[in-house]
């Protein structure tokens, strides 16, 4: 597809993503933009705010509704600084301890170990977050090459499914398929018939493969899921494009990667900063009941060990101590990646 | 463009073949198969815990425990459904189930895309911060028991108001929407300016409709978050049985069947007195088709919004 | 520690002792309208309808709404529960939030072993109100043990506040299932030996016999035969960390063994353990040991046990229930298990042990009961035979019989009732008797407690296959005569249930951490590697700070014995 196409009469009307396949003409956009909000017009004033007050009422009602259901029991984070006992009832009533809790989190007896569980964390989030971002990408582009609507209904149905079992189940088949043959493994069935292998792997005793498993089977449990959002996007893809880039002669593979994905980008790009965001977040069930001793080193994360020693101690200080470490971590991921999308002239969260 | 894009893909593809060259063709067709052969062996490892869940939850509870049933019943028996449609508590959960969902799904809809049309739109002076205040809330949690005394002080505690008022916006929804928003084209907007909208009505008349495809993403993950909550049920409304959930009365009685298993020793009796009913296994299978069946069929319902492309030139014309 | 009650508690616990003491005398006085005097008298009738309001951690269901016992409480008591039952799983959460909130319903059964109603004033102290003799049957559970079931801490008074629900025996302990620790084997392993004596056992001789029909029976039913199944699954790592004690004939303590000093140390580190793991690192090797061990779910562990081709493993009897079940409903019952107790030399085996009182667990009287009294002497009704028999039989005629000797006995319907769940919903408060305190052991007509524990019951509901096996055993008619003879408790017993500073219990989370991540390694390990291993296993044990854990529960221990 060339610049030509964008700028015949068909684009005028289309989305505003679809607009953007060219990048000069983005380029010039977001600089037109930029310019304006440096427009002395910009200023806050107060004419500018009774202008605005249609807005105001739709946004600030919320605004209040929102800072009251968040914001206001925040201060239910006192607790990380205090040993804290249920049984002295009000949160004021509490043994005030500083910033011990935090020191006994990152440099006390379990310090080392902590560290250990954050790098564990991030890698089998990024590892699952990389993937699962990929795989419904093209799941999603797949999915859109279909054209026989019933079969792609069916298919999508079938993909979004197993986001509805536990994670429970999930991984107790998980398990299962990674077992031995014996034990209906048909991962070491396939492998050794394919003579991939001589003997049976015991996949969940190999530490280097955790981050991997983790990784996979989150693929298979979410990848439809993910892929709705996707799916949603290119539904804005305004058809006049694929048929001004057919006119050109562009082929299929021309005009998934010149039209498609430029058109969904804006969400990807959202999605990996928001995402980018729970790196420290990761899903709970998985490395708790596919870990074993074997292979602790790796799959222990920051969640499975705030239950250990958070939790299952009563020790609830510890557990918020490590949700604010989190949030910070989170704050500082998504600011940069938020940062880094305006810098690249990205679609940006914030 | 003209109006009538909603019909074009057919007319494109009839208009098609004809037009096509014979390499093209060839290729079309390779990919097609591809694809297709690809697909389908995805959606056959997709399908697999399905179809055994639902095999598990057919098969006799006494028998499953043994595991290796695949994609079929090895002991057919509908004795684990008996046991979830006998439980007398089940019926009026479903109820608060339904009802408690299509609140939070209004509710979350009508605020949500509110707010993402007042921040989509670029002249909002307070759009920056007001986004920025709402997106930080996807990374904290304040914690049980603030939230607790929050939704005691406001007298909501065993009420129905419990489920639904904390969570009439989510901020990751937020985001949806708005992205979505903003891909609207401005001339739309300023279109429907000149002819005099107000920004509510531009919001409810001119926006809301053009965000159908979003509107129905948002709507799904708010319907299968709000099913399948339970911890709201335990933390605020568990002294009401009136207000009681699917979700969480299924989860008391896994719980119930996992005690039975474990003291069932305790009836170390012979082949011939029988065995439990169920197992805790089956039952976990069973339980996971009934909670999932009623919200896997809201999917189909909303699919047609994204699925089969919808345009946004056309509502124009 | 007063200060830790919230304040209206305080309040209204002041008032109550002033109403308890003068209790005779406002029995007398009509009806009327405060709050207080709702509670004027501790009769139950139905001329006087009674709402109690019942929070109750259980895993089992609450009552279907036409449940028949319901029904008799309220025709003959005319009394109404509100139940809000909470699983175990969620006790956690909702405890915390219900502490923050300060409001309680009448009664309170807590399973919490971290005390957290208790030390977070939401209960009432009880022994005053005990002492003014209106109720009898629970004076009468509590009089010898009121001092192992009185709170002993400083976060609130002293005193009695918790009827313990499990384990206060009148009488005999009867019953005819083991669920304690054993290394279990299946029936057939000992058939195909020809019936060996089973005394003295040794954890060689235990391999022996696996190993020896091992290799006869290569194959179970189409699957590869499994030796030995180390129960290894999440958070039931015991199964691999707690037989060194038991093999060195010590009861079961959790982490420590105590000496004849009274004197508690951890054995994780010492040559009871050593030779433990260095026999199973043999074994594994030599392929006895299960390879996936270490891997299964408890689900897979489960199905493993259940398709009969698992020999042996060390486990507790409750834990694999579901398994036996499944094997016996295949008509598999010499896949079934049979509880063997290997020591080491010149040690008298001490895995059964006498079953020790739930402290801390159990029903107690909220401090924002409006009708403390009703509350309490609901308990006290509920501890009557008469109730109990009830609770836990049922309903004469309808759900056993009372034959012409006295001796209760069911049909294989009521039988097969009594097994499921849903009828239970229908005809059983299970949730509440769960917290009740239970007239355990024998009632005063000579019946056992409940049908689990009736022998002839017991003995009807064996099948063929079990009975002739017992009789190879010189006549054996329960599984516990396969156990050793349980002695009395040590005074401090168990160890295991001692309460512990926090620092401690973090402690013990890490010695546990640190055996779970470094056993299977030494076990799965090279034999030539072992000693290195095992080095490098006792090296991280002792950068713990072990002597902190073992302190107090030494603590602990020395209290006990001091003041049970």
């Amino acid at each position: 597809m060339t610049d030509a196409t964008v700028s015949t009469p068909v684009t005028a009307t289309g989305p505003e993503p679809a607009l953007e396949p060219a990048s000069s003409s983005r380029a010039q956009k977001r600089k037109a933009r930029k310019k304006a909000a440096k427009d002395p017009k910009r200023k806050i004033t107060w004419d500018r705010v009774w202008a605005q007050r249609a807005l105001l009422a739709m946004a600030v009602p919320l605004l209040l509704y929102q800072i009251l259901f968040k914001y206001v029991p925040v201060y239910g984070w006192a607790i990380a600084f205090q040993h804290y006992k249920p049984g002295r009832g009000s949160i004021w009533n509490q043994q005030w301890v500083g910033l011990e809790n935090f020191y006994n989190l990152f440099t006390g007896v379990n310090g080392e170990r902590f560290r250990q569980v954050v790098v564990n964390t991030m890698g089998q989030s990024v590892l699952t977050l990389i993937v699962g971002t990929f795989g419904a990408i093209v799941l999603a582009l797949l999915l859109n090459e279909v054209k026989n609507l019933p079969f792609k209904r069916i298919l999508q149905n079938i993909t979004y499914m197993p986001h509805f079992l536990s994670w429970v189940i999930v991984a107790s088949l998980a398990s299962v398929a990674l077992s031995l043959p014996s034990s209906g493994g048909f991962i070491n069935q396939g492998l050794m018939s394919l003579h991939l292998v001589d003997e049976p792997v015991l996949f969940l005793t190999e530490p280097n493969f955790f981050w991997e498993i983790v990784a996979g089977t989150s693929l298979w449990k979410e990848l439809g899921w993910n892929t709705i959002l996707y799916l949603a996007a290119i539904t804005a893809i305004d058809p006049g494009l694929y048929e001004a880039a057919e006119v050109d002669g562009a082929g299929r593979y021309r005009k998934m990667f010149s039209i498609t994905l430029p058109s969904i980008r804006p969400t990807i790009v959202v999605l990996l900063i928001i995402n980018s965001g729970w790196i420290l977040s990761t899903n709970f069930e998985l490395p708790y009941f596919l870990g074993n001793g074997l292979v602790s080193e790796k799959s222990e994360t920051i969640d499975v060990f705030v239950l250990r020693y958070g939790y299952q101690l009563g020790n609830y200080s510890l557990a918020v101590v490590a949700g604010i470490f989190k949030t910070l971590v989170a704050v500082i991921l998504v600011g940069s990646a938020n940062l880094a999308a305006k810098r690249l002239n990205q679609e940006t969260l914030v | 463009m003209s109006g009538t894009t909603v019909a074009k893909p057919l007319a494109r593809r009839a208009s098609r073949g004809g037009s096509r060259r014979r390499k093209r063709t060839v290729e079309q067709i390779i990919f097609t198969t591809l694809n297709t052969t690809f697909l389908l062996a995805l959606a056959a490892l997709m399908i697999y815990p399905l179809l055994n869940t639902l095999a598990i939850s057919l098969n006799d509870g006494n028998d499953a425990v043994r595991g290796g049933i695949g994609i079929w019943p090895r002991v057919f028996s509908l004795q684990n459904y008996n046991v979830v449609f006998n439980m007398t508590t089940i019926y009026q959960a479903f109820f608060m189930s339904v009802l408690k969902t299509v609140v939070v799904v209004a509710t979350n809809l009508v605020f949500t895309s509110m707010l993402a049309y007042a921040l989509s739109r670029n002249e909002f002076i307070f759009r920056r911060s007001i986004t920025l205040i709402f997106v930080l809330t996807m990374y904290f949690d304040a914690g049980l028991i603030p939230n607790y005394l929050l939704i005691r002080d406001l007298g909501m505690l065993n009420s129905f108001q419990a489920y639904w008022v904390p969570t009439i916006i989510s901020a990751f929804n937020l985001i949806v929407l708005r992205t979505y928003m903003k891909s609207i084209p401005d001339e739309i907007i300023e279109s429907a300016r000149i002819d005099g909208a107000g920004e509510f009505r531009m919001w409810w008349q001119v926006v809301m409709p053009l965000c159908k495809p979003a509107l129905a993403v948002v709507g799904l993950f708010v319907a299968v978050g709000s099913w399948n909550s339970w911890l709201d049920t335990l933390l605020y409304n568990s002294g009401d049985q009136a207000l009681s959930t699917l979700q969480y009365e299924l989860q008391k009685l896994l719980a119930s069947s996992m005690n039975a298993g474990m003291n069932s020793v305790a009836a170390t009796g012979s082949a011939q007195s029988g065995g439990q009913v169920t197992t805790p296994i089956a039952l976990r299978s069973t339980i996971t088709v009934v909670a999932a069946v009623p919200i896997l069929f809201v999917y189909p319902f909303l699919q047609k919004h994204f699925v089969s492309g919808l345009v946004i030139g056309s509502v124009k014309g | 520690m007063k200060r830790n009650l919230r304040l209206g508690g305080l309040r209204r616990a002041g008032r109550q002792l002033t109403v308890a003491a003068t209790a005779m005398a406002l029995i007398a006085l009509p009806a009327c309208t405060s709050d207080e005097s709702a509670d004027d008298s501790e009769t139950l009738s139905p001329s006087n309808p009674t709402t109690l309001s019942v929070w109750i951690t259980s895993a089992q269901q609450a009552p279907a709404p036409d449940n028949k016992i319901t029904k008799l409480l309220k025709d003959k008591l005319g009394v109404t529960l509100t139940y809000e039952i909470v699983t175990p799983d969620n006790e956690d959460q909702k405890i915390g939030v219900m502490l923050a909130g300060g409001q309680y319903p009448d009664l309170i059964g807590t399973g919490d072993l971290k005390q957290r109603f208790l030390e977070g004033g939401a209960l009432r102290r009880l022994d005053d109100m005990l002492k003014t003799g209106h109720y009898p049957d629970l004076a009468a559970h509590v009089k010898d043990d009121i001092k192992r079931m009185s709170y002993s801490g400083d976060e609130v008074d002293k005193g009695l506040y918790i009827f313990p629900n499990y384990n206060r025996f009148y009488g005999d302990i009867t019953g005819g299932t083991y669920y304690g620790p054993a290394f279990w084997i299946q029936k057939r392993v000992l058939a195909d030996a020809g019936y060996p004596d089973l005394s003295n056992m040794t954890l060689d001789r235990y391999f022996q016999l696996i190993s020896d029909y091992k290799a006869k029976h290569p194959q179970t039913n189409g699957a590869p035969t499994v030796g030995f199944e180390i129960l290894a699954s999440k958070g039931r790592e015991w199964g691999m960390t707690n037989p060194p004690a038991l093999l060195a004939g010590s009861p079961n303590n959790g982490g420590v063994i105590v000496d004849s000093n009274n004197h508690a140390s951890i054995y994780a580190d010492k040559d009871v353990a050593k030779n433990f793991y260095k026999v199973l690192n043999q074994q594994y090797n030599a392929g006895l040991v299960d390879r996936e061990s270490f891997t299964l779910t408890f689900d897979q562990y489960t199905a493993k046990l259940a398709t009969g081709a698992v020999l042996g493993m060390h486990d507790q009897g409750w834990n694999f229930g579901t398994a036996t079940q499944s094997l016996q409903s295949a008509g598999k019952d010499e896949n079934t298990y049979v509880p063997l107790m290997p020591v080491y030399d010149g040690v008298t085996p001490w895995y059964a042990d006498r079953a020790v009182m739930n402290i801390n667990q159990g029903f107690g009287v909220s401090v924002s009961s409006k009708q403390p009294k009703k509350a309490l002497k609901f308990l006290d009704t509920m501890l009557s035979e008469e109730w109990q028999k009830t609770l836990s039989w049922g309903i004469a005629g309808e759900d056993y019989q009372v034959g012409a000797d006295g001796v209760f006995s069911r049909t294989d319907e009521q039988r097969k009732n009594y097994k499921d769940i849903t009828w239970r919903s229908h005809n059983r408060l299970d949730a509440l008797l769960d917290m009740l305190p239970k007239h355990q052991g024998k009632f005063s007509d000579g019946n056992a407690y409940s049908p689990d524990d009736q022998p002839a019951e017991f003995y009807a509901t064996l099948s063929d296959y079990d009975k002739n096996f017992m009789a190879k055993y010189g006549n054996k008619k329960t599984w516990l005569d396969f156990m050793n003879k349980v002695p009395d408790n040590p005074k401090y017993y168990p160890a295991w249930n001692i309460k512990l500073s926090d620092d401690a219990n973090q402690v013990n989370q890490q010695l546990t951490d640190t055996s779970v991540q470094n056993l299977p390694k030494i076990i799965a390990g090279n034999p030539a590697d072992f000693d290195k291993n095992w080095q490098a296993y006792v090296d991280s044990l002792h950068k713990v700070d072990i002597k902190v854990y073992e302190d107090a529960v030494n603590a602990g221990i020395q209290n006990r014995l001091a003041n049970w």
